[in-house]
């Protein structure tokens, strides 16, 4: 193990909120750590406690007990000047302002080198250009903030943590509030510049699929604690599972995927090859049917020239349908009555 | 955030002589009718003893004073905007230009009797701006703490129209205990008045006002970063707590010493800083400070000459004027484009 290429960790770290007279800790004993060109994805269900964890790393809020390490610095010991240039930080917060161009957002990110006025240099104009090629915002350098999508809105706040030039980012919920190829390019993205730039990437997010897909280590938060691994590594020990898994949903270890648990299961047959067969079985199963050859009821898909055709035997009657809508509808009806 | 592009050059020395040209006009024109040479052989000291005294101690000092004036509110209500990052936060509206007034009327009202002055000596100097200065700072307080637990912009607007309703209140209590010379001093004084003002407070005006641009100028960097949020701004290094400190004073000096002399000058804070970014195009502050405090200036002059109604022989409170040209704009902003919603 290459202790070198620790970009942050955590020794025994209490976290949580320190008001006037009373500490409230949220969890304790985290001993977590990511290393240079690793993506970690940090999920766990809502109140856990992930951006806690998140903005303690950065410094926003205290360490409430044990301590944080960046690039081997104890954090409290990394001077106010010295932080930005060691890690940068995307809220949720949004940006308050309208007019703002898109290039200026990211030249923000520049803030911890230039001067009392802010005047970029031309390195620091390379290193914003640079953010935006990376993140494929050129031609929308000069679009104002307003007028562009969300997906974009969030590659600017990337670009602007880019342009800080810092080994390790740190986000709080980059894909909220995004549809699925925006979630997926924006973890993607992030995923790349680990890749090419060895950056570390911390990410919170509730989007499991995509964090099980391409993150490189997981930290689980869960009520107890929390567990820390590659994605596979939580599955194999049933930790995933055990963190989401409630009376309603299902884990499936092989697929990695979840599925809702079906109540009160009929048995049906089901005869059949191929796209079509597989499809009819997905929906058989979402109306509450399993899969029995010894079952009664026989569904037979027939693929011909003319198209597909369900065919369903029920004792003497025998019933022809022409999509699957029409025969998931049918066998509802026929279960009501 | 680019160096100095061509049209940004030109749009500001565009500003500059809008200014200057406005500023003579101011001059020229007012409530009595003069011809410009006679101004100008007013100005330089051959000209008639009452053309004189009309040019010297009348136009000069009331030009001079919307000129100071009209920057120092404006850049006031822009520090005030970011700060709170609230588009119609201003002076007036959160209650700070009520706050320096309450420091006035304790002067004013209060003190006089007790000290044996005059109502209008007490107007003199840097009393009556230190004053107003504690009464604006602690308004500004106020809505800090109320805006760090309320994000929500609506709410703190009305903190501060509860607030300035409330100081208006002690005030009318105050009023009720003075005597008729004592009351008139400030009731005129309410009614926004660029004119009356003697050298020796425009001296103390100008210097209190190139005090708080100074400090404010020096504070644009964190100002670009508070645009995009607190938090950010705290992980690229502002020292937050420091910062907002350092642009409450400079707030509260620029707005407090204006309406220490010339009472509470309605809209314009409020108003300019929009102009100021319609005109730009842009939401850096180092192009927007110098801006707004140059359209501040222009649009306090422009007031000023309306409200000496050229020729006709009365004048009219210029908070009037600048109420009446400043609530359309405030209007503009909360029912334009995107509403208020909670951008500017």
């Amino acid at each position: 193990m290459r202790t070198e290429n620790i970009i942050a960790e955590t020794v025994d770290l209490s976290i949580g909120y320190r008001t006037r007279n009373r500490v409230k800790i949220v969890m304790d004993h985290l001993t977590l750590e990511a290393r240079k060109g690793e993506l970690v994805a940090l999920i766990g269900r809502n109140g856990t406690g992930k951006s806690t964890l998140l903005r303690t790393l950065v410094g926003l809020q205290p360490e409430l007990g044990g301590r944080v390490r960046l690039q081997g610095m104890p954090l409290h010991a990394i001077g106010s000047s010295q932080l930005p240039r060691i890690v940068s930080f995307t809220s949720t917060e949004p940006v308050a302002v309208r007019n703002i161009r898109v290039r200026d957002v990211v030249a923000l990110g520049r803030f911890p080198f230039t001067n009392w006025i802010g005047s970029l240099t031309p390195d620091d104009e390379e290193a914003v250009s640079e953010a935006l090629e990376a993140t494929g915002l050129l031609t929308l350098a000069e679009r104002s903030i307003d007028n562009i999508s969300d997906g974009e809105r969030q590659r600017t706040l990337i670009a602007r943590s880019l342009a800080q030039d810092t080994a390790l980012l740190v986000m709080d919920e980059p894909t909220a509030f995004l549809d699925l190829p925006s979630r997926y390019s924006i973890v993607s993205l992030l995923r790349q510049l680990t890749r090419e730039r060895g950056k570390c990437v911390i990410y919170s997010t509730h989007d499991l699929d995509t964090a099980i897909n391409e993150a490189d280590r997981i930290w689980l938060m869960t009520g107890e604690g929390i567990a820390e691994g590659a994605p596979e590594d939580l599955i194999l020990t049933g930790t995933v599972a055990r963190a989401f898994e409630s009376p309603q949903l299902s884990f499936s270890s092989n697929t990695g995927t979840f599925s809702f648990i079906r109540k009160q299961q009929t048995g049906i047959a089901l005869e059949g090859k191929g796209l079509a067969t597989r499809l009819t079985e997905r929906a058989l199963n979402r109306c509450g049917y399993t899969r029995d050859p010894q079952a009664s009821l026989k569904v037979t898909v027939n693929e011909s020239r003319e198209g597909t055709e369900w065919v369903v035997k029920r004792d003497t009657v025998t019933e022809h349908y022409r999509s699957i809508y029409d025969l998931v509808s049918c066998l509802a009806e026929a279960s009501v009555q | 955030m680019k160096g100095r592009s061509p049209r940004l050059t030109l749009t500001m020395a565009g500003l500059i002589l809008l200014v200057a040209l406005l500023f003579v006009a101011d001059l020229l024109i007012g409530s009595t009718r003069m011809d410009a040479a006679e101004v100008l052989r007013s100005l330089f000291g051959n000209g008639t003893p009452g053309g004189e005294i009309i040019v010297t101690q009348f136009r000069l000092p009331k030009a001079i004073t919307a000129l100071i004036a009209g920057a120092a509110m404006s850049v006031s209500g822009l520090l005030m905007q970011t700060l709170f990052r609230n588009p119609l936060a201003g002076p007036d509206v959160l209650g700070v230009s009520s706050g320096a007034g309450l420091g006035v009327a304790l002067t004013v009202l209060t003190l006089t009797p007790v000290f044996t002055l005059s109502a209008g000596s007490a107007m003199q100097g840097w009393g009556i701006i230190l004053a107003a200065w504690a009464g604006a700072g602690a308004v500004m307080i106020i809505i800090m703490a109320v805006s760090a637990r309320m994000r929500d912009i609506m709410t703190v607007l009305i903190i501060g129209l509860l607030l300035a309703s409330a100081i208006s209140a002690v005030v009318s209590l105050m009023q009720y205990f003075s005597n008729e010379a004592m009351l008139r001093t400030y009731v005129i004084w309410t009614m926004g008045n660029l004119g009356n003002i003697s050298y020796p407070q425009i001296r103390a005006l100008a210097l209190s006002t190139a005090a708080g641009l100074i400090i404010a100028f020096l504070m644009v960097k964190p100002l670009n970063a508070m645009l995009l949020g607190e938090t950010f701004s705290r992980t690229v290094g502002v020292r937050m707590k420091r910062t907002r400190a350092i642009l409450l004073a400079s707030a509260s000096i620029l707005a407090g010493s204006v309406t220490a002399f010339c009472g509470p000058l309605a809209f314009i804070g409020v108003a300019v800083p929009h102009i100021g970014r319609l005109i730009f195009g842009t939401t850096d502050h180092r192009t927007l400070m110098p801006g707004v405090a140059l359209c501040g200036s222009a649009v306090l002059l422009l007031s000023d000459i309306i409200s000496t109604m050229p020729g006709g022989g009365h004048i009219i409170p210029v908070n009037t004027v600048t109420s009446l040209t400043g609530i359309p704009v405030v209007l503009w902003i909360i029912l334009g484009r995107n509403g208020i919603g909670r951008r500017f």
